[in-house]
């Protein structure tokens, strides 16, 4: 009776032998990092349990995590390759593609969504020329739809590779973050007050935040038609 | 609910002069210095030495004080405390849910950015009453400038001989160490935080056996969430009776209200529980954005069953009261929706977030969230037909309790109510005629493929 009609594989199927994308002479951690995974691994009665932290370190060091840098990870902690390959694969942080300079996770999450995200999102794709996903053809920007970030109240918001976060996003605000990162310029972190610090200490209550670091809860205007 | 003389009444008391405890207005409270001006560790240096507080004692008065976790399920932390086993020569473990990742809750994040401190203390009173050796800081991955500076305070109780051997000199050892996740948000549910503690794929286990039994490394481990943690110190330097009289009788204590969605004062707010949620929406957040009506409520988070407005009238922010009204307390993350918003694209992206993150291991919840999801979208688009919204609820059941977590419920919760509570905007998205043809059959057969 029904016909199956499949229309893309809901996830990507890995290519099963990708070229390395980095020679065995970039695969090895420097002193620094072994001190580090050291570390780590003293901190967990089994050190296995170390991997995401050695996952981390690894998309710090070659920017995402192709097969061969898992590897390295598993072989540092002395644990089979499919349970590395697992751990990356379950996390939505981890980066088993190669992603641009800079990412924009953008939250669409309902309560972003109620409050414009969508309006943000389908900006940014316009003006990047790139949708959910997908890489700028210069490399420098990947644009990504992520679920709720925990910052609801300054919603629509996103983060910028997996660092700050920035907030009460508008489409000015937005045109202001890309001429920055194009310049190299990262966002700092935001710290957002509280309104019951507004009212009862001015606002700001971190004297290590600078006053340019520091941002309200705020509603958006209306928009004409809230997706 | 109902006051003597019929108007609804609060049980957060005279809530307008109220005196923040959790996050106090203090400038720099994140630091340890100004921490300790302000009495910080004087609760830790106190159960520590004073040889009267056994750790069963603190456990006691934690029971006492009715402090019931803010991480969503509201269980009686004191009682939770209490089923850890006698301690025997096998390691303890605390881990400290820092996850945070339903929608429309960000008030743990607050409490990390200004004051980091209390939930410090907080677990070290939690490990001498508990006798751990080793509290985990879950934090989710995305949150790593807020972990980045926990580590630095985390460094200097370190060298200042509170965390680690021999606490300030009483024989008394415990470690913290932060855990940085990578994004997964069931990784919250507490027996998911613990494989990915282990450095696994976050799949949540079977229970029992409860953690307290058989959690992080099989042995015996407590989560609690990081709100929760930081009401202790409160209750061991006021009194469990001091914390058992802020707010409700049956869910007391000072709690973190996030506000979000369609108010003029959005934010993360201190009050103790039991506000009105009418105060919350009026008076505290600023009334409903451009003076409109109120349409719906989200009282915590993305799991717990939508209130249309007609049904918040006297209704408090406690377990008890939206139990009646039909709704959860949650996490206490409140969304506000205001008359123009369209309850179907709404639950539609509700839907895709649950598709989104679903675990995988158990097949009702697996391909549930996406039936749902495509259910849902299919209306949305105007495809659906009227007998969808019969699927939607027939599938429901079918997923809840019958998973091995309660992801599966908390996805089926909010599909549920908002169905049967805003049916009217559902049935108006439907497709108008039904014919029951064999067209019809393979229109809907092909949508669903
Ligand atoms: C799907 C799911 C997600 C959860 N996410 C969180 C979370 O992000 N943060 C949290 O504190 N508790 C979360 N919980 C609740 C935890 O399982 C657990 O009940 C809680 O951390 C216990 O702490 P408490 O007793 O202090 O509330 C979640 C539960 C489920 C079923
Ligand atoms: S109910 Fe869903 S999230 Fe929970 S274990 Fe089963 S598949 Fe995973
Ligand atoms: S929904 Fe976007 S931050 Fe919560």
């Amino acid at each position: 009776m029904s016909q199956f009609n499949v229309k893309r594989p809901i996830v990507g199927l890995p290519e099963q032998d990708p070229e390395p994308q980095f020679s065995d002479d970039e695969l090895v951690w420097t002193d620094d990092e072994q001190a580090k995974i050291e570390r780590w691994k003293g901190q967990y009665p089994d050190p296995k349990a170390a991997i995401m932290n050695v996952l981390w370190l690894a998309q710090e060091k070659f920017g995402w995590l192709p097969p061969e840098v898992i590897q390295l990870c598993a072989d540092t902690l002395d644990m089979d390759y499919a349970r590395a390959f697992g751990v990356a694969t379950f996390y939505t942080q981890y980066y088993k593609e190669e992603q641009g300079e800079y990412v924009l996770d953008v939250c669409t999450c309902f309560s972003c969504q109620m409050m414009g995200g969508y309006d943000i999102f389908h900006y940014l794709e316009e003006k990047l020329g790139i949708h959910d996903g997908e890489t700028t053809d210069d490399g420098t920007f990947t644009l990504k739809e992520v679920e709720c970030l925990g910052c609801c109240g300054s919603a629509p918001m996103m983060q910028v590779s997996n660092g700050p976060y920035v907030h009460n996003l508008t489409k000015e605000k937005v045109d202001q973050l890309i001429e920055n990162l194009r310049a190299g310029q990262m966002p700092t972190f935001t710290s957002v007050t509280l309104p019951q610090d507004e009212d009862e200490m001015g606002g700001n209550r971190r004297t290590d935040v600078q006053p340019e670091q520091v941002e309200t809860y705020q509603t958006p205007p209306r928009a004409e038609a809230t997706e | 609910m109902e006051a003597t003389n019929g108007t609804p009444q609060s049980k957060a008391g005279d809530w307008r002069s109220y005196e923040r405890v959790l996050l106090p207005p203090v400038k720099d409270l994140h630091r340890l210095e100004v921490y300790e001006q302000h009495g910080g560790y004087d609760a830790l240096r106190t159960v520590l030495t004073d040889d009267s507080l056994t750790p069963g004692d603190v456990t006691q008065a934690v029971k006492e004080s009715g402090l019931r976790g803010r991480g969503g399920a509201g269980f009686s932390t004191g009682m939770k405390w209490s089923f850890m086993p006698e301690p025997d020569d096998r390691p303890r473990y605390l881990a400290c849910n820092a996850d945070e990742s339903e929608p429309g809750t960000f008030k743990d994040r607050q409490l990390m950015e200004y004051n980091p401190h209390l939930m410090f203390e907080g677990i070290l009173i939690a490990c001498y009453a508990m006798q751990i050796d080793a509290c985990y800081v879950y934090t989710r991955g995305e949150y790593v400038d807020w972990i980045d500076h926990m580590q630095v305070e985390l460094d200097k109780l370190y060298d200042k001989g509170y965390v680690g051997d021999n606490i300030m000199g009483t024989g008394f050892s415990t470690e913290i160490v932060m855990h940085k996740g990578a994004g997964a948000y069931i990784c919250g549910e507490e027996t998911s935080l613990l494989e990915s503690l282990e450095g696994k794929r976050g799949y949540p286990r079977y229970k029992p056996p409860f953690p307290a039994q058989k959690g992080a490394w099989s042995q015996p481990t407590t989560i609690n969430n990081v709100e929760t943690l930081a009401c202790v110190p409160l209750i061991v330097n006021r009194g469990a009776e001091w914390f058992a009289s802020t707010g409700a009788e049956q869910h007391p204590g000072p709690v973190l209200y996030g506000i979000s969605g369609h108010v003029n004062r959005p934010g993360v707010y201190e009050y103790p529980t039991g506000m009105l949620i009418t105060d919350l929406i009026d008076e505290v957040a600023g009334g409903v954005r451009g003076g409109k009506a109120l349409k719906a409520l989200i009282p915590g988070g993305a799991s717990v069953p939508p209130l249309r407005a007609d049904m918040i009238e006297g209704v408090t922010m406690d377990a008890e009261s939206l139990r009646e009204a039909g709704s959860l307390f949650g996490t206490g993350g409140m969304l506000i929706l205001d008359e123009d918003t369209d309850m179907v694209s709404w639950l539609r992206r509700v839907t895709h977030f649950y598709q989104h993150e679903s675990c995988g291991q158990c097949t009702p919840c697996r391909e549930g969230t996406g039936w749902l999801e495509q259910i849902v979208t299919r209306i949305d688009e105007g495809e659906g037909r009227l007998r969808d919204l019969d699927l939607l609820l027939e599938l429901g059941d079918q997923m809840e309790g019958r998973t091995i977590c309660a992801f599966a419920d908390a996805a089926v919760w909010p599909v549920r109510n908002t169905v049967k509570r805003f049916r009217e905007e559902f049935e108006a998205k439907c497709k108008k005629s039904v014919h029951p043809t064999g067209a019809e059959v393979s229109a809907g057969a092909e949508t669903a493929a």
